[in-house]
């Protein structure tokens, strides 16, 4: 017969006439009383040993209870102190024995309670007696304690529950298995076992000899922890744009692409954003230091211009604002993806613009906006619009309607706004999917005459904008944006936080 | 976007519904477009709302629109205006930079405490926005009987005053919240006004000063005098508005004179007497009388407002909406000729009635929003309300999809994913000192003994007066954001691999916008043992990921340990570079262990 190391050693250290412990095997064997269980469930399989089981009751001392060893029970400080006091001979008042007895807050009633119950005397309004026939001395509590803080056992099931409910001791129940060997084990023994080889890793060796058909494996304990591994995974902003892509794409949608460093034209001027804009002040927006772009278009150069100061159509009105060729041509990092639009919708970036069509970017923008956990110096924007021939207000609420959905947040409500480029524009207000708060979610309206005219665009054109990060932070409840976008990043944060499905 | 703080009280007085309740006005008021962000100690409603509206910048214009909302006031309403008695004379020494001016007369205003805080705040707040912080148009009001101004008349009837510029020290006044006489320049320098409008002078020869047979009463664009300010119990104003443009002025000028009509002033004109009509006042005309309360038309066709609300509307409705807007809609009985305007009630309400019709919209003077007919679109649906409409998907075919450069990024990314990279993102904004100096590279150095620009070492583009140090460039490379990375996040575990694909730009005169955008690909390997081969085995996996060759000539780059470094040439081409970061870097971003490292750009796997 051949039998595995751990399994011979628990075979020979265990007896087929008396029931060994567990325990004790493993103190015999040198084994972990795991490993003994385990080979000795094995060998019981095979028929080799029985196992029984009991369930044995131990109790462990608390804190309070160690108190006491050192101290002593309250109610036999207070017996002393009385005895001391004279209590056996007259009644002495309780207040001078608590000093005495060194009782303090609880113990009093401790003591108070189980003086009178163990029958060391009496209490009576407030005043002692002490019965000199008691004897603290062989107090069955406090031998009880001192036995089980020596690691003896105490049998007395009632005193051990006394002791449980005065919160001095815990017991627990635990399973104790004892081995004995079958007479199939000891005639095994007896007619000799050898050690089977356990292994611990296969290798190309055992396959190709064949030596592995007479191996035994050890066993590894499976469910141990293994170290910790960080595998690459996609930054979640990122897979944030790219649901956003995908949603984008299935409804029709096509990507835009382009520079992040534009001429303020392209940025807001085609926006007919006037050149004296609070938006377009110097604290607003971030001015590159590279000379001006010099070949901007001039045909569409001078239909922005004359939108900007006489208005579009037989009844238009200009802004009366000052409009300057130097401003639209310098050189800033754009504010808004919106100058992708320009471009696209100008036939600048050489797409197709007949109607219909429809166009989407999920880029980068840099406002210089005060840094604090829901604003970023750097954003992406979703940018989307649709052009196609009488589109209306019902056309672009059914469009974000359906956007929002994809992202679980429905009951969108549409509140009038101001924007210079949209009329009628709206802002979009959705319910969070789980605290339920109302939040602005995107900007949105139909390009006015004045933007679409100089771009020679005669179908309407919706369009909307929406920071991802914001849809982000409502997906992920994240509070602080910093720790996930930027150098200030968290890498336990980033890698801690579920994928998006 | 502008606050406005509204007494409820005055509300319901001004609109006559004493029985609105509070939580009632909020919701009137956000249907207007006014949101309710919370109240003053004293009570009063602070309404948040979007800057298109500049007449609504008083709780008198407030009431004014709630009105119409409730259907009290329909179409547009002008106030009665006196002949003008009194004269704004202009002369040529007036600065060249603040030329036009104009104003109005309002007397016998009901004027209390209230009435005073909430024209003192409507005037602050055309400050903040037509008025382009004062840059464009500044406001003055004056307590009329307190100006002396010479009868130009036999009878002593006419008066005037005078708008001119003159030299910073040339006269003395007492400004308001002072006690002693300034000159203009000493206000500038001595008067907190003075301090923070100041900016609006520079380069100025001469200071903008309006006169009155008493002296100097009005600095602007800084301050009034004290002799005319205005009090509580001022009954009749003086309004002077000076600035850049005539039209943004003459209708804030309005936007006022509406605002005190409603506290139960009556308005008299002034007239403007420029010296001249040329030049600047070429457009304007020589002399003018203000306030100008003329109506303005535009023209909106009825298939225009149902397409663009998506709804079918008879013409009966049209006319009811634009007339709880404020305005005053008639139908053009021939669209050819819209000089030639219908009465509504002629109108017919056929099923086809509403084929090629127009309307003629009259606009009120204080609407300063009003560019194009599709605006009246916009206050049409506002007025039916935009919350009745039912969204609808549109039935529009177009086919979607992504970017050829947006893809390529993509499926780099899923590369670098698959060999084990965190991906991260970063600002493509940073300082010079991380750019380039904790990189140990300079600017526009050069491989020893060659011509050839270092990775890393491009001009960069900078931010034009930046506003934070850490933020004074776009990067040149995207190597010391990962190293920052690493730098801030120490106490996590490692390793950290590391890889970004992103936004890389230096200054390029042969660019359309003459900045080189690119996307570079950089990745780090941060271990206790990364070394030159665990970078370039997994720069060899992505090259093979897109089937391109892959050669690292030895190099020198100060940023990498010497001898350890390579050039990264793809497809034959140099793109990039791959080595052990030097000790001299990592330990300048607080780093205990090796990285590994290398950067490309993203067209090279095209």
């Amino acid at each position: 017969m051949r039998l595995p190391d751990s399994q011979l050693a628990v075979l020979e250290a265990a007896s087929a006439t008396e029931a060994t412990a567990v325990d004790r095997l493993a103190d015999t064997t040198d084994l972990k009383p795991e490993s003994v269980t385990r080979a000795a469930f094995d060998l019981r399989d095979d028929g080799l040993v029985t196992i029984t089981e009991r369930t044995e009751t131990t109790a462990d001392l608390t804190d309070e209870a160690h108190d006491y060893l050192a101290d002593g029970l309250p109610e036999i400080r207070l017996y002393r102190a009385a005895i001391d006091a004279g209590a056996d001979d007259e009644a002495v008042e309780l207040g001078q024995l608590i000093g005495a007895a060194g009782l303090e807050g609880p113990e009093v009633d401790i003591a108070l309670a189980n003086f009178a119950r163990k029958g060391y005397g009496q209490i009576d309004s407030g005043s002692v007696t002490a019965d000199l026939d008691a004897d603290p001395d062989s107090d069955p509590e406090a031998d009880a304690l001192a036995t089980l803080a020596d690691g003896g056992s105490v049998d007395d099931a009632d005193l051990l529950d006394q002791l449980e409910r005065r919160d001095l001791l815990v017991q627990h129940e635990h399973t104790v298995r004892e081995i004995t060997l079958t007479d199939d084990a000891v005639d095994a023994l007896m007619a000799g076992i050898e050690t089977a080889e356990t292994i611990d890793r296969l290798t190309p060796e055992m396959l190709t000899s064949g030596e592995w058909e007479d191996v035994e494996f050890s066993k590894y304990n499976v469910e141990a922890d293994a170290p910790e591994i960080e595998g690459g995974r996609k930054h979640i902003l990122r897979q944030t744009a790219d649901r956003a892509k995908d949603v984008l794409v299935g409804m029709g949608f096509q990507e835009m692409d382009g520079p992040h460093a534009d001429a303020d034209f392209w940025i807001n001027d085609c926006l007919f954003m006037p050149q004296d804009h609070p938006a377009r002040t110097h604290w607003d927006r971030f001015a590159l230091d590279v000379p001006p772009i010099q070949d901007l278009p001039d045909q569409l150069v001078d239909r922005v211009e004359s939108a900007h100061r006489e208005g579009v159509g037989d009844d238009g009105d200009g802004y009366h604002s000052p409009w300057d060729r130097d401003f639209a041509e310098a050189v800033a990092l754009r504010g808004h993806t919106t100058s992708l639009s320009m471009r696209y919708l100008s036939g600048f970036a050489g797409a197709d613009i007949e109607p219909p069509q429809r166009y989407f970017s999920v880029e980068k923008v840099y406002r210089n906006d005060t840094l604090d956990p829901t604003h970023l110096l750097e954003f992406f924007q979703i940018e989307g619009w649709v052009l196609a021939e009488d589109l209306s207000v019902r056309d672009l609420m059914g469009t974000f309607e359906e956007f929002y959905a994809q992202f679980g947040i429905t009951d969108i409500k549409f509140k009038p706004h101001y924007n210079p480029y949209t009329e009628p524009s709206f802002e979009l207000f959705g319910t969070h999917p789980t605290t339920g708060e109302i939040v602005e979610i995107g900007n949105s309206g139909l390009f006015r005459p004045e933007v679409l005219e100089p771009l020679g665009i005669e179908a309407d054109v919706m369009a909307w904008g929406l920071a991802l990060e914001r849809l982000l932070m409502l997906m992920y409840g994240f509070e602080d944006i910093r720790d996930v976008h930027g150098t200030l990043c968290d890498l336990e944060l980033l890698r801690e936080t579920e994928v998006l499905q | 976007m502008p606050v406005v703080d509204v007494d409820p009280d005055e509300l319901r007085e001004l609109t006559g519904h004493d029985e609105k309740s509070d939580d009632e006005l909020k919701d009137d008021l956000f249907n207007l477009g006014l949101e309710f962000e919370g109240e003053t100690d004293e009570g009063e409603l602070q309404l948040e709302f979007a800057p298109d509206r500049l007449d609504r910048l008083s709780v008198e214009g407030v009431a004014r629109s709630l009105r119409y909302q409730y259907g009290d006031d329909t179409g547009v309403y002008v106030p009665d205006t006196n002949d003008p008695d009194w004269t704004y004379e202009v002369e040529d020494t007036v600065p060249e930079g603040r030329p036009y001016v104009t104003g109005a007369i309002v007397r016998d205003v009901n004027m209390t405490e209230d009435v005073l805080e909430s024209l003192i705040q409507l005037q602050e707040k055309l400050h903040a926005t037509m008025g382009r912080k004062r840059a464009k148009a500044a406001i003055g009001i004056h307590d009329l009987t307190m100006l002396k101004g010479s009868g130009l008349g036999d009878d002593d009837s006419g008066h005037s005053i005078t708008y001119r510029g003159i030299d910073p020290d040339g006269d003395r006044f007492v400004p308001l919240d002072a006690d002693s006489e300034m000159t203009p320049a000493e206000v500038l320098t001595d008067h907190p006004i003075g301090d923070k409008f100041g900016d609006l002078l520079d380069g100025f020869d001469r200071y903008p000063a309006i006169y009155d047979d008493l002296g100097l009463f009005s600095f602007p664009p800084v301050i009034n005098g004290r002799r005319t300010e205005v009090e509580a119990e001022s009954r009749d104003l003086l309004i002077e508005l000076t600035g850049t443009d005539q039209w943004t002025i003459d209708h804030i000028c309005n936007i006022i004179c509406y605002a005190l009509s409603a506290r139960g002033g009556t308005i008299e004109e002034v007239e403007i007497d420029y010296p001249t009509a040329t030049g600047p006042y070429e457009d304007v005309g020589g002399e003018l009388v203000r306030p100008d309360f003329g109506i303005d038309t535009k023209h909106v066709a009825h298939d225009r407002i149902e397409t663009i609300l998506g709804v079918d509307f008879e013409q009966r409705e049209v006319v009811d909406l634009f007339a709880r807007a404020g305005l005053s809609a008639s139908v053009v009985d021939d669209a050819d000729d819209v000089d030639a305007v219908a009465d509504v009630g002629d109108v017919d309400d056929g099923a086809d009635a509403t084929d090629g019709v127009v309307y003629a919209v009259e606009i009120p003077p204080y609407r300063v929003d009003v560019l194009h007919p599709i605006d009246l679109i916009d206050d049409l649906g506002r007025a039916y309300g935009f919350n009745e409409l039912e969204p609808r998907y549109p039935d529009i075919g177009t086919v979607g999809g992504r970017h050829d450069r947006t893809r390529l990024e993509d499926a780099t990314r899923a590369s670098l994913v698959g060999l084990g990279f965190e991906d991260l993102l970063n600002f493509h904004m940073i300082s010079a000192e991380a750019n380039y100096d904790r990189l140990n590279i300079e600017p526009g150095a050069t491989i020893d003994d060659t011509d050839r620009r270092l990775v890393g070492a491009g001009e960069a583009v900078e931010i034009t007066g930046p506003y934070s140090e850490d933020y004074t460039q776009l990067r040149t490379w995207v190597l010391p954001s990962l190293l920052m990375v690493l730098e801030n996040n120490t106490h996590r575990a490692y390793p950290q691999d590391l890889a970004e694909i992103g936004l890389a730009a230096e200054v390029d005169e042969s660019e359309n916008t003459n900045v080189a955008e690119r996307r570079s690909i950089s990745a780090v390997l941060a271990r206790n043992d990364a070394t030159y081969e665990d970078a370039k085995a997994r720069l060899a996996a992505l090259c093979d990921d897109f089937g391109v060759n892959l050669e690292t000539p030895p190099t020198d780059h100060p940023t990498f340990i010497d001898g350890r470094v390579a050039d990264v040439v793809i497809d034959g081409q140099t793109v990039g570079v791959i080595g052990e970061v030097h000790p001299a870097v990592l330990v300048e971003h607080d780093l205990e262990l090796p990285v590994a490292a290398f950067e490309f750009r993203l067209d090279a796997l095209q």
